[in-house]
């Protein structure tokens, strides 16, 4: 199970910055897996990505590809935002609970109408020409 | 008396207060003439010393909220100390916590008294915001509430957090946009009756609703307006308050919790639930010796009206799904059962954000000493304050009582 990689032109507005810990995660995205992390102590999984566990504090998470699908939990419309995201406006974004995994927020893509809630989402690749980023749609078909 | 009764914070009291109208008074960069912060407050320092009755000499201790990124001093509470020549034995010092700031700088005073380290103390500040574009202020926000890698690249603001919380809302129970919009007619209502107010005025449900939405379910008229503030609340110890021979309000509880999450829990959780609040409103009542029941009117941080629905049921004022339609039946307006925000709320009021936790603290004060004109709550006896941070990752509720 991998993610759809999309191809966007253009930039990122607003880049994440990576580091020599999470570059796992956006390395993985680029090729179509969504990275978390999990405690081998005490099973904990976190996104954003941890090395040390929150709860119980074990040094060193392992990664676990997810399979980027699960269910919306919230969304909203976007009609004002920072100015970096002047272009892309309206947008959506929602809160997903990853099926036997951790609740995550992202944009939601593809998505006019508000969405219900409860319903299933799966998660893509945003390949941009500067790096990739992640969104949620509805299943395809 | 029993003393030990009056240990603690249970010894402190607001004994006099002073704020500016929430308004817009930060002049842009290119204006000839530049309005500065510390002129604007020392204003209200001298103003509310002598509203408590004390001298310059009797203060200890300067708990300053931290002015936000727009005010150009730095180091602005020594700098302060300077431009007023207080010497405080106890401490100077400026305290910082999103939102929550307005709180934390009055709980740090209140904690100056009760550990005796102070017999006044003062909770003060300037916040201004009003001179910067939205869209510069929206990508300072956006670094604020959410994670800068993981949650701002998408977009996020504080708004959104609120429109996926109606979202929720109406999803679980069923609430409608007619009854979030009676919150805001309550609020607006109450705003019309406080001088302190930047709108001032009411607003129908028709011309709330008329508003396009900026977020799902919330237009302009639900959504806190930002605004500048300036205010000074002087606490003292009780036998100082009893001395002064008027009317003050003393600190009867204190909660705070975090639930060691920031503005979105990675566990699945209730995210209505507003869980941190909760736990520290039942702290506060517990040791106040109250229950929800028992007070008169409280002040509750909202940076829109669905987190003041939220807030009022995590606290125990209204069950759970409930909030809003208590609006629609009256029973948090003026002259209900349990009066919510009778300041407005920041939504009329005004929300000088790090400040507006302490605008709570002045309304209880106003209230619980009879002085709140218009807006005043009959025979208002305990008032609560609630101030939180994002969205709802952690919370902090004073409960106050009438002294004489
Ligand atoms: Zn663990």
């Amino acid at each position: 199970m991998t993610l759809e990689i999309i191809a966007r032109p253009g930039k990122r507005a607003y880049p994440p910055r990576v580091t020599a810990f999470t570059q796992t995660f956006w390395q993985g995205l680029l090729d179509g897996r969504f990275m978390i992390t999990k405690c081998p102590k005490c099973g904990h999984m976190s996104f954003p990505p941890k090395r040390i566990c929150a709860e119980c504090w074990a040094p060193n998470t392992d990664w676990l590809a997810h399979s980027g699908r699960g269910i919306l939990y919230s969304q909203s419309v976007v009609n004002a935002a920072a100015f970096y995201f002047a272009a892309e406006l309206p947008f959506r974004l929602g809160i997903i609970d990853l099926h036997d995994g951790p609740r995550i927020a992202t944009r939601l893509i593809g998505m006019d109408e508000p969405p219900p809630l409860g319903c299933e989402v799966e998660l893509v690749t945003l390949a941009y020409e500067d790096g990739p980023l992640y969104a949620a749609r509805l299943p395809a078909k | 008396m029993d003393r030990s009764d009056r240990s603690g914070i249970r010894n402190v009291c607001v004994i006099g207060q002073a704020a500016l109208p929430c308004s817009r008074f930060q002049t842009p960069d290119e204006a000839e003439i530049q309005t500065v912060e510390h002129e604007i407050l020392a204003d209200v320092v001298v103003r509310a010393v002598a509203e408590a009755g004390i001298g310059k000499s009797d203060i200890d201790s300067l708990i300053f909220t931290h002015p936000r990124t727009y005010t150009k001093q730095r180091y602005f509470a020594t700098f302060m100390a300077n431009y007023l020549r207080l010497r405080c034995s106890g401490v100077v010092m400026e305290v910082i916590g999103n939102g929550m700031t307005g709180g934390l700088a009055f709980d740090q005073a209140v904690m100056q008294v009760a550990s005796g380290v102070a017999d006044v103390a003062l909770a003060l500040g300037i916040s201004v915001e009003t001179a910067v574009p939205r869209t510069t202020h929206l990508a300072y926000q956006m670094r604020s509430n959410g994670d800068v890698d993981f949650h701002a690249p998408f977009g996020f603001t504080p708004r959104v957090w609120y429109g996926m919380d109606v979202a929720r809302y109406f999803h679980e129970y069923g609430a409608t946009r007619e009854q979030l919009a009676a919150v805001a007619v309550k609020d607006h209502w109450h705003g019309s009756l406080n001088p302190l107010s930047i709108r001032g005025t009411p607003f129908t449900r028709d011309q709330i609703l008329a508003e396009a939405p900026l977020v799902d379910g919330m237009g302009l008229l639900e959504l806190a307006i930002p605004a500048d503030g300036a205010i000074c609340l002087v606490l003292a110890r009780e036998e100082i308050a009893k001395s002064l021979g008027k009317p003050y309000a003393r600190v009867t509880g204190r909660g705070f919790y975090h639930e060691g999450v920031h503005e979105i829990s990675e566990v699945p959780n209730d995210m209505l639930a507003m869980a941190s609040c909760a736990r520290s409103a039942q702290d506060a009542f517990a040791q106040a010796g109250i229950t929800p029941a028992d007070v008169s009117l409280a002040e509750l941080y909202a940076g829109s009206t669905i987190i003041e629905v939220l807030a009022s049921e995590a606290m125990g004022f209204a069950p759970r799904g409930k909030g809003a339609q208590l609006a629609v039946e009256g029973e948090t307006r003026l002259g209900g059962r349990i009066p919510i925000n009778t300041s407005g709320a920041p939504i009329s009021r005004g929300h000088p954000a790090y400040l507006t936790p302490l605008y709570g603290v002045y309304e209880l004060v106003e209230q619980l000493r009879g002085q709140a004109g218009a807006r005043q709550v009959k025979n208002a006896t305990i008032g609560a304050m609630m101030s939180e941070l994002g969205n709802f990752s952690g919370a902090s509720v004073h409960v106050l009582e009438a002294g004489r």
